[in-house]
């Protein structure tokens, strides 16, 4: 019956401006139907020359414009700087210092999972987690409020330490946040993890096998869910993370589900961590290094990366030895590559899977562009 | 406190007045239709604020605050809003179709009300074919939408008027196999004799087990897709792609599809609480009383579903109507009838 | 059926996680009647401090705000007297450019700029958003601060040619401050002594990074003072 009835594919734009919250991402989408042919991400919107722009930086100058890189993990991104520069420089970090920057850093880390569990829910229907989130979240961004003063850009985690010292109200409202939190993931995990419309949503939804993710690049949860075990904190081990003990959450199927599950159980492992840090932290030293003007480490290129909750972010910085700014900074971020595979994930899909996948894949845009 | 009485002593002064039986009868309906606009322009106006506090409740947030007291006048701004809004028709749109949508969107959700008892005998007119009456009056709604899709001529307005337009049609047929199983049980269809056979709450029929809960849980899930409620929302939620049939409406014509939406979830949840909870039945109160607190009860119901659970695809959506409700509800049918037939749990 | 039920808990499950927060005290803070207390340390709007008795700036032009920004927010316009010394004519913050990192903040060494806890400055022009010296001003008189500590020792070892009372208050807040001061002040106080009353060109304190170890980082007293007590000026 169907011989004589003509069909053809059409095009549906995912505008830049759309109501799923990961950025204003692009999308030509190519359709049959209701099942997707093909999707063609148009990158470029969030776009501000940050790679440029560092390199009419000094290194110190640096740090803010880095936080910018990916503003909702923005201290990995001091780190990761940070650390290139100590490379290069030859420069040692304080104990103290360390381990102020592995709190703040998994800090963040729940920060961002938790946007990142809060959107998901959102672009999924269940309006109500997002804001359950963010609440905690407030209670995350209180914290590092009162220990630099920015609730998203902290420009905290310097070359050679951090800016300051944690004040003393710090750690008594840590525990108190750290007391609490393994409650409320209970009730997020209550209100969508078994939830059979939830599991429907996103059980072999955009199936990532493991060897599709290793040759696009895909890194951090998205690739443990996939089954590969690969966590730089472990296997490249930057800063003080061999002292602490944690567990990588690895799953097998790859698809949103799993990366679901194990961005919700790396929420509970940072929390576990931040616990540990605070109990081994020496009760005091000097935490920050006061670099002067005319700092220029010596020539040569570095590329340092750390596990950010994204994936792999990475920054190459390559210095000639006698200016006061970089000469190339190249930034890389885990979000590039997840959106570099979400056209072979969507592909048999139907269209209301785009965001689901989107959504598992946590892609956010100004990592993708810079 | 029956209010009842209110209305017959005016139709008693009314008919004394002299006039011609018919113009009587007019005069009553007319004025019978005005006041029940009335309460439900009301009613539609609290359940706004309401659904906007409960969802505050839920995610630990305030909701309206500033408009006056605890934000009570919230939906009267918002009325004022979409009134002052620019009514565009666009261009190519099929101008008839365009302007009728919304219109009998909003007419048959009132409709509707002729038939509903809002307390002992409190009823505009007990047909002896209530229950009928108002499952046809409902399905009026599917023109309304396919007109909204067609007249906009916008083709993700179309293909989401049809899907929003499958979606209700294929909820309607399990929604009907449950109600059938409640008639089958109260012999009736009229609406004033389905609450009366509940006058005890042992035997409302959400308790009449085993059918009486099945049948309650397929409506509550099918009205909630009739509704286009969350989580059978696909029609009109924002993180999808295709947008939905209203997608074109502007200010009033917009403010009827969103006001019609409102009255139509207390629709649902009148027709619940008269075929599952026992109608206006209940000790102390006065009946209107009890009708209320069961109505919104189950408003509240369908409120704490939208704000708790993610929403379904359409795909997978239709499979759970058609292969699993439907033949549950027809499986709830036989059981109805074999009990009633047999005499078990017939008091 | 296993599943079925398994599915109908779990939806119940839902349903009660949320109904569990309707009784729970609300989180919204309803702004404007009420005002979250900020952090002492948070960063907003960047001010220009005074002296506490003179209420003139302590501003003195050495620019070293102007090369930490990383945005070029700052503009400052000065004047060279015939002892080439400089003397402040416009300071200018543009904060439609400020990205309010607290760089400027932490490179002076005159406690002249500050990022005070305010963050209700919305205009409706962006001409009016580029503050001069004199809203500059205004806006950090109010703002708590401390002296740095080379002031301090400063205004303690002058021989006190002020007010009566003053001494006995100076004295008596100077001697504490002294003894906390020399066991970390040991490395060079007075090399920064001495380069901080010129206005530094680039020959200042060239402190690499290969030899700042340790003992660098506690030369800096001011990263340190927050930690001791304190007495607010």
């Amino acid at each position: 019956m169907t011989e004589g009835l003509r069909t053809e594919e059409f095009q549906v734009n995912m505008g830049p401006h759309h109501p799923s919250t990961h950025g204003v991402c692009r999308f030509i989408l190519t359709m049959d139907g209701e099942v997707i042919i093909s999707a063609e991400p148009v990158i470029g919107y969030l776009h501000r020359a940050l790679e440029k722009i560092c390199e009419n930086r000094t290194y110190v100058q640096c740090i803010p414009v880095m936080d910018r890189f990916e503003y909702c993990t923005s201290m990995s991104c001091n780190q990761v700087f940070a650390l290139a520069t100590e490379k290069l420089a030859g420069m040692e970090v304080s104990e103290r210092a360390e381990y102020l920057r592995v709190i703040m850093l998994e800090l963040n880390r729940i920060a961002s999972h938790l946007i990142w569990y809060g959107t998901t829910a959102l672009d999924l229907g269940a309006l109500t987690p997002f804001l359950w989130a963010f609440r905690e979240r407030e209670d995350v961004l209180d914290l590092f409020e009162m220990t630099c003063g920015q609730r998203l850009t902290y420009n905290y985690i310097r070359i050679g330490g951090v800016a300051r010292d944690i004040p003393p109200e710090f750690i008594p409202k840590c525990m108190e946040f750290l007391d609490k939190f393994d409650a409320k993931v209970d009730d997020y995990e209550a209100i969508l993890t078994e939830n059979p419309i939830f599991v429907a949503r996103n059980k072999d939804i955009g199936v990532l096998t493991p060897e599709m993710a290793v040759a696009y690049g895909v890194s951090g949860p998205s690739l443990r869910a996939s089954g590969v075990r690969h966590d730089l904190r472990k296997d490249d081990p930057y800063s003080i993370y061999d002292r602490f003990k944690f567990n990588i959450p690895v799953r097998h199927n790859g698809d949103c589900l799993d990366r679901y599950y194990i961005r919700i159980q790396e929420m509970r492992e940072s929390a576990k961590i931040v616990r540990q840090a605070i109990e081994q932290m020496p009760k005091e030293g000097d935490v920050t290094k006061r670099i002067s003007a005319n700092f220029k480490p010596p020539k040569g290129e570095v590329y340092s990366r750390i596990e950010n909750s994204r994936g792999e972010m990475g920054v190459y910085v390559q210095s000639t030895g006698d200016t006061k700014k970089p000469l190339r900074v190249k930034m890389r971020g885990g979000s590039y590559n997840q959106l570099q595979v979400m056209p072979e994930l969507v592909k048999g899909h139907k269209i209301a899977d785009v965001v689901a996948i989107m959504a598992s894949l946590d892609i956010i845009m100004p990592e993708v562009d810079r | 406190m029956e209010i009842a009485g209110i209305f017959v002593y005016l139709y008693e002064q009314l008919a004394a007045t002299g006039l011609p039986q018919v113009w009587v009868d007019l005069i009553a309906l007319v004025v019978a239709g005005v006041i029940v606009f009335g309460f439900l322009a009301v009613v539609a106006l609290i359940l706004v604020l309401w659904e906007r506090k409960v969802s505050a409740q839920i995610q630990q947030r305030l909701g309206p605050w500033y408009t006056g007291w605890h934000g009570w006048r919230q939906t009267i701004a918002d009325a004022v809003k979409l009134l002052q809004k620019e009514d565009i028709t666009p261009v190519t749109a099929d101008r008839p179709v365009f302007f009728w949508a919304p219109v009998i969107a909003f007419t048959a959700c009132f409709a509707v009300y002729v038939c509903i008892p809002f307390g002992k005998d409190l009823i505009v007119s007990d047909l002896n074919i209530g229950i009928l009456f108002i499952l046809a009056i409902t399905t009026f709604t599917v023109i309304s939408l396919l007109m909204a899709g067609w007249g906009s001529n916008n083709k993700y307005a179309l293909l989401g008027g049809m899907r929003s337009a499958a979606q209700v049609v294929s909820y309607e047929v399990p929604m009907v196999v449950a109600v059938l199983a409640v008639i089958v049980f109260a012999g009736s269809l009229s609406m004033v004799d389905i609450v009366e056979s509940q006058a005890m709450i042992y035997q409302w029929y959400i308790f009449r087990l085993p059918f009486g809960p099945i049948a309650f849980i397929i409506y509550i899930i099918a009205a909630t897709a009739e509704t286009n409620r969350t989580p059978f929302d696909i029609p009109e939620a924002e993180q999808e792609l295709v947008a939905g049939f209203n997608v074109e409406y502007s200010g009033m014509k917009f403010a009827m599809f969103f006001l019609a939406e409102f009255v139509n979830m207390f629709t649902v949840s009148a027709i619940g609480a008269t075929l599952f909870l026992g109608g206006w039945q209940g000790p102390f109160l006065p009946s209107w009383v009890w009708f209320l607190i069961k109505t919104f009860g189950l408003v509240f119901v369908f409120m704490w579903f939208r704000w708790t659970y993610p929403r379904l695809r359409v795909d997978q959506l239709m499979e759970f109507s058609w292969k699993f409700l439907l033949p549950l509800a027809f499986a709830n049918l036989i059981l109805a009838g074999w009990m009633k037939y047999s005499g078990w749990f017939n008091w | 059926m296993r599943e079925l039920v398994d599915a109908i808990k779990n939806l119940v499950i839902g349903l009660f996680t949320s109904a569990k927060h309707i009784p729970r005290k609300r989180v919204t803070l309803v702004y404007p009647t009420e005002r979250w207390p900020m952090p002492e340390r948070s960063r907003g709007i960047v001010v220009l401090l005074s002296d506490k008795e003179t209420g003139e700036l302590n501003c003195t032009t050495c620019l070293l705000c102007q090369r930490a920004c990383p945005t070029a927010a700052i503009k400052i316009d000065y004047e060279k007297d015939e002892k080439n010394k400089r003397h402040l004519k416009d300071f200018q913050i543009d904060f439609t450019v400020c990205c309010f990192c607290g760089l400027c903040e932490e490179s002076c060494n005159f406690a002249a700029i500050k990022m005070a806890p305010k963050y209700e400055f919305s205009t409706l022009n962006k001409e009016d958003l580029i503050w001069h010296t004199d809203k500059l001003q205004e806006m950090g008189r109010d703002v708590p601060y401390e002296l740095p500590a080379r002031k301090k020792r400063a205004a303690a070892k002058k021989p006190a040619p002020k007010p009566a009372e003053k001494p006995a208050a100076e004295s008596a807040k100077s001697e504490p401050e002294i003894k906390e001061e020399k066991p970390a002040a040991q490395p060079e106080p007075k090399s920064t002594e001495d380069v901080d009353s010129n206005p530094p060109e680039d020959k200042k304190e060239d402190i690499k990074p290969a030899d700042s170890a340790p003992e660098k980082t506690e030369a800096e007293p001011k990263n340190e003072s927050p930690e001791k007590p304190e007495e607010s000026n």
